[in-house]
């Protein structure tokens, strides 16, 4: 088996392992958990190091016959875009299983806590790397049931409306993606004679203009929850305010990247002419989006539901990047997605750590922290830094390209979908990097009423109120070198990306071009000339 | 008609669940409270004899061959619906000794009418004749509702015995009568082949259609479609939990083997399938609103038996799609519905072990509320529960989540049953907020008093065993695909 099935089946091992150590024993459960994650992210580095930057194809592939009458086969496989998702997932989640505030106030049942932190991994490390339909389909929901039990049993007051809001939210769009999955291999045995849930096969079919628009709708919705878009956000604030530290972390750090993953990955270049037509919708809603976050953000007084707003408005950049379609605004996207994980990722943890200490969230109750723990006052400045995107931190890096790529993008493309307002990129570019100075007013307003002003709160000058210490520098400092490294240094993330995403982006205009030509075409395979990858696998 | 050891060999495995019935009843008479434990024993060892034979008769049964002149049939659809009866029988033998000991009626009969019931299962699986699946329908219901009777001193479970009855012995009019009308347009026939050579001219009699939807209605009532439930709740909150399991997994198993076997040969005619008088109309519509009632009605109810009573007639209307498909040509539905009661039967049978496992003699803990705190007090149960519940709801990686999404697969061969596959996934969007109630009530909330739980060896062997199964099923279910038949092409 190669290396990506075992960084799959590793954080799986490792929750068999911890469910097998008696349930008073904690320290070996965390101990267990930390370091399976750790070694799923020095496993990731085998990726990193056998990944060929100079392909923009499938590397590493697995591909194993898992049910074979149905056609559906364990096939794994990494290019530049989902490679950089897999190492943001192996590296947060060890960071995260490092930090003592993960499992929030609610300190009980750890060996639980770990078993789901575990499974969520595997199941959002699959979805990353799955090649099969059917096997994304399934890692998709497995990522589901632990993320519904960290919210529900180690969140807040409010944890059962927020997870059951979460689950029926993402269910109805995953359900609906089955259904156009299913679609698209009933299709594919019309038009092959063989039956494939295979990415690579299935990618390659064309649809008829109503087909391919309502199986984009159904994929889109399932990518827009998750994102989310506006105005399918309600369930984010309820669900981030409700989980515990550890579940924020990774539900805004990698959760969330699966919705513009998909886009980027499954929408666009499977049904181009849906994603014509649906564009100009779609790119006014993320621009409204970053602008209503923004927004909302700045009128919260919960720093944690501001920082989830902050993700409303973070992510409606990377759609806006995707749906320009060009080199630079799609490396954007990709470069945000990882920056908004290590960012956001680091500002969860951060609002953790403050609600560890004072045992309140609302922005009111802080102020003067800086004179009383300024060590991390030093750390948590400069992952908010890193959040409104300074320049030299990894947020400034995304936004930048993102701005100047959808900026200059001939969006023509778009203008034969539903009205003419994309051809217009450049003052929906304009709006949004309004949203850039909004992040800045939200971010620093949090910022100064959190650590600046007098210390005249009694509660603030407990002496419980400690400064970070042990593990806790640890965790900051991973994040902060992280960020710094990033925003510095980003050309190791955008060379190996390159390729990918210039394939990306010409395989969506020539698909275009050739589905546009002939909207009513029969499904049919493209290129023309492509033969069905597995030729043996037809009914008798 | 000629009668020899093959035709016996043929039904041996049916005749070794009737022997050791009677065996069981026998040894009843000599029982004592001790040794009756031995009794359970007895009725599992004869469900494994009888399915190491069913194993025997495996390969021969690539070819279908006739007996009895026509009134039985031996192939591998009968047999993997055989063994599914034979995990329900099992599996109910080992869940309900702990329970009936605790409630203090436990008679051999019950373990007896456990393997006939399993036996006329069978017989209904096996059936391509009127007579022969009249008898099996009949044996197999008269057993169950002799089971959903036999807390004698309860008052709930008479009277669901009375109603299950009742509605059965309407439901059983329905049946003869409509297969007299059929004998009598057909000129006299009663076996599957001979109905389906004489479609042709008795189809312009409306008498003959009137035969068809009675049938078709008797068996809807068996499966508990909607609008045919009224008994469902009733008789699933009623009835002695082990015995609810049985009669939700084998029974309706049993009964949708009966109707796919029926439908596919006796009503296979397209003069009988199509149009606005074809049965495929009618199973649509009867799907349909079977899964959106069934699934929208458990959303209500506190009491966690009467909510699987509903979540069953949800599953129904999942495999009524299944059969539309078959009925409009799709090439899997016949496996994938098989499948589906595969794993259906072991999570059911799971779902309501763990109910008759929480319960005492005081204290039968059936509503939501009184699983507060499971989580934390029996982890290893209330994950098992989870299983079984996800399993209910589709969510992979478990049977029930490979189950549906096999059905549908098998739907979306035909185009015209989009809707009715998009109405599915949105009915069991609904069937997962209701089933995670449970496990809200189990991991989400603390417990309000102290959980004593009719704990038995063979309950944990039981549970370990459906909650496996359950999980090999989702993750590895290629075998068991490939055993409930190929995909044949067009």
């Amino acid at each position: 088996m190669g290396v990506l099935a075992w960084i799959t089946l590793l954080p799986l091992a490792g929750a068999a392992l911890t469910m097998l150590v008696p349930a008073e024993e904690e320290s070996i459960h965390r101990g267990i958990g930390l370091g399976t994650a750790i070694a799923t992210f020095l496993a990731s580095l085998f990726i990193l190091s056998d990944f060929d930057a100079t392909q923009a194809g499938f590397q590493l592939e697995v591909d194993k016959v898992w049910v074979a009458s149905l056609g559906i086969r364990f096939h794994l496989g990494i290019d530049g875009i989902s490679l950089w998702l897999v190492l943001l997932t192996t590296f947060l989640v060890p960071v995260t299983l490092l930090s003592p505030q993960a499992i929030g106030t609610r300190n009980i049942r750890v060996r639980e806590f770990t078993v789901a932190m575990l499974v969520l991994e595997a199941g959002m490390i699959g979805a990353f790397v799955a090649l099969d339909m059917f096997v994304f389909y399934v890692f998709w929901e497995l990522m589901l049931i632990p993320m519904y039990f960290i919210i529900g049993i180690w969140g807040g007051d409010r944890r059962l409306y927020a997870s059951i809001k979460f689950v029926i939210y993402t269910l109805i769009g995953s359900l609906l993606m089955l259904v156009a999955i299913l679609f698209l291999y009933a299709q594919y045995h019309a038009a092959t004679g063989s039956y494939s849930f295979d990415y690579t096969d299935l990618s390659r079919l064309t649809l008829p203009f109503l087909p391919q628009l309502l199986c984009f709708l159904s994929f889109a919705l399932a990518f827009a929850i998750k994102v989310p878009l506006f105005p399918l956000h309600t369930w984010l604030p309820d669900a981030h305010v409700e989980a515990p530290t550890g579940g924020s972390v990774i539900l805004a750090g990698v959760l969330l990247k699966f919705g513009t993953y998909g886009f980027l990955r499954f929408a666009l270049p499977m049904f181009p002419l849906g994603a014509q037509t649906m564009a100009t919708p779609i790119a006014i809603l993320a621009v409204i989006g970053i602008v209503f976050g923004a927004l909302m953000a700045y009128v919260q007084n919960d720093a944690k539901k501001l920082v989830a707003y902050s993700s409303v408005s973070h992510l409606g950049f990377v759609i806006l990047g995707i749906f320009s379609v060009t080199q630079v605004a799609v490396q954007g996207a990709v470069f945000q997605m990882l920056a908004h994980g290590v960012s956001t990722g680091g500002l969860f943890l951060g609002v953790g750590l403050l609600y560890d200490r004072r045992h309140t969230r609302k922005l009111d109750d802080f102020g003067g922290l800086w004179k009383k723990i300024p060590v991390f006052s030093a750390m948590f400045l400069v992952i908010m830094l890193a959040s409104v995107g300074l320049p030299g931190l990894c947020g400034f890096v995304g936004e930048f390209l993102i701005l100047i790529g959808s900026f200059t993008a001939d969006a023509t493309w778009a203008k034969a979908g539903m009205g003419e307002f994309f051809a217009n990129p450049k003052l929906l570019s304009v709006i949004s990097a309004s949203a850039v100075i909004l992040a800045a007013m939200y971010l620093l307003t949090m910022y100064q009423k959190v650590f600046f002003g007098p210390l005249d709160k009694p509660e603030n000058r407990d002496p419980h109120v400690k400064d970070v210490h042990g593990r806790e520098i640890w965790v900051f400092g991973i994040v902060i070198v992280a960020a710094l490294v990033m925003g510095v240094y980003p050309k190791p993330i955008l060379d190996r990306s390159e390729k990918s995403v210039a394939a990306f982006v010409s395989n969506f205009q020539e698909r275009l071009k050739d589905s546009a030509a002939n909207p009513e075409a029969t499904a049919h395979l493209f290129p023309a000339s492509a033969s069905p990858r597995n030729p043996g696998n037809t009914a008798p | 008609m000629t009668f020899d050891s093959s035709q016996i060999f043929a039904y041996l495995p049916m005749l070794i669940l009737i022997g050791m019935g009677c065996v069981i009843l026998l040894a009843e008479t000599f029982a004592t409270a001790e040794n009756r434990k031995g009794l359970a024993w007895l009725g599992v060892g004869g469900c494994v004899a009888s399915f190491a034979t069913l194993l025997f008769q495996w390969e021969g049964a690539a070819q279908a061959t006739s007996h009895f002149d026509g009134m039985l049939v031996l192939d591998r659809m009968a047999l993997y619906l055989d063994s599914t009866f034979l995990a329900a029988a099992i599996l109910t033998l080992l869940f309900a000794p702990p329970y009936l000991r605790e409630q203090g009626f436990e008679f051999g009969e019950f373990y007896a009418l456990v393997l006939f019931g399993a036996a006329g299962m069978m017989m209904v699986a096996h059936a391509t004749h009127f007579v022969s699946l009249l008898l099996g329908i009949e044996t197999m219901s008269l057993a169950a509702y002799v089971l959903t009777g036999s807390w004698r001193r309860n008052l709930r479970s008479s009277e669901a015995a009375m109603k299950y009855f009742l509605v059965g012995a309407f439901a059983t009019g329905f049946l003869v009568y409509g297969m007299a009308l059929i004998y009598g347009t057909t000129g006299g026939e009663l076996s599957y082949s001979g109905i389906a050579g004489k479609v042709g001219e008795a189809a312009k009699t409306p008498v003959f259609f009137f035969g068809e939807y009675f049938i078709i209605i008797a068996l809807a009532f068996k499966v508990a479609a909607v609008p045919f439930h009224m008994w469902t709740p009733d008789a699933y909150e009623g009835a002695p939990t082990p015995v609810t399991g049985f009669m939700a997994a084998g029974v309706k198993a049993a009964a949708f083997g009966g109707i796919v076997r029926l439908l596919d040969s006796a009503f296979s005619n397209p003069l009988l399938v199509f149009d606005f008088t074809g049965w495929a109309n009618i199973v649509v519509v009867l799907a349909a609103v079977t899964m959106v009632f069934g699934n929208l009605a458990a959303l209500r109810q506190e009491n966690i038996k009467r909510m699987l009573a509903y979540s069953s007639i949800g599953h129904a209307g999942y495999l009524l799609v299944g059969v539309a498909a078959m009925g409009l040509g799709s090439t899997s539905a016949k496996p994938a519905v098989l499948f589906y009661l595969l794993a259906y039967t072991f999570t059911t049978l799971g779902s309501f072990g763990v109910i008759a496992w929480i319960g005492n003699r005081k204290d039968e803990r059936l509503f939501v509320d009184d699983w507060a705190g499971l989580g934390a007090a029996r982890p290893a149960v209330a994950f098992a529960m989870t299983i079984f519940l996800l399993s209910l709801g589709g969510v992979p990686p478990t049977g029930g989540f490979f189950a549906k999404f096999y059905l549908f697969r098998a739907a979306t061969e035909n185009p015209q049953l989009y809707w009715l596959v998009t109405l599915g996934v949105l009915s069991s969007v609904v069937s997962v907020f209701y089933y995670l109630r449970v496990v809200v009530a189990m991991y989400f909330r603390d417990s309000a008093r102290a959980i004593n739980p009719t704990d038995a060896a063979s309950t944990r062997a039981a549970l370990v065993i459906t909650a496996v199964a359950v999980l090999l099923l989702g993750i590895y279910p290629g075998p068991f695909v490939e055993w409930a038949g190929p995909i044949v092409g067009k």
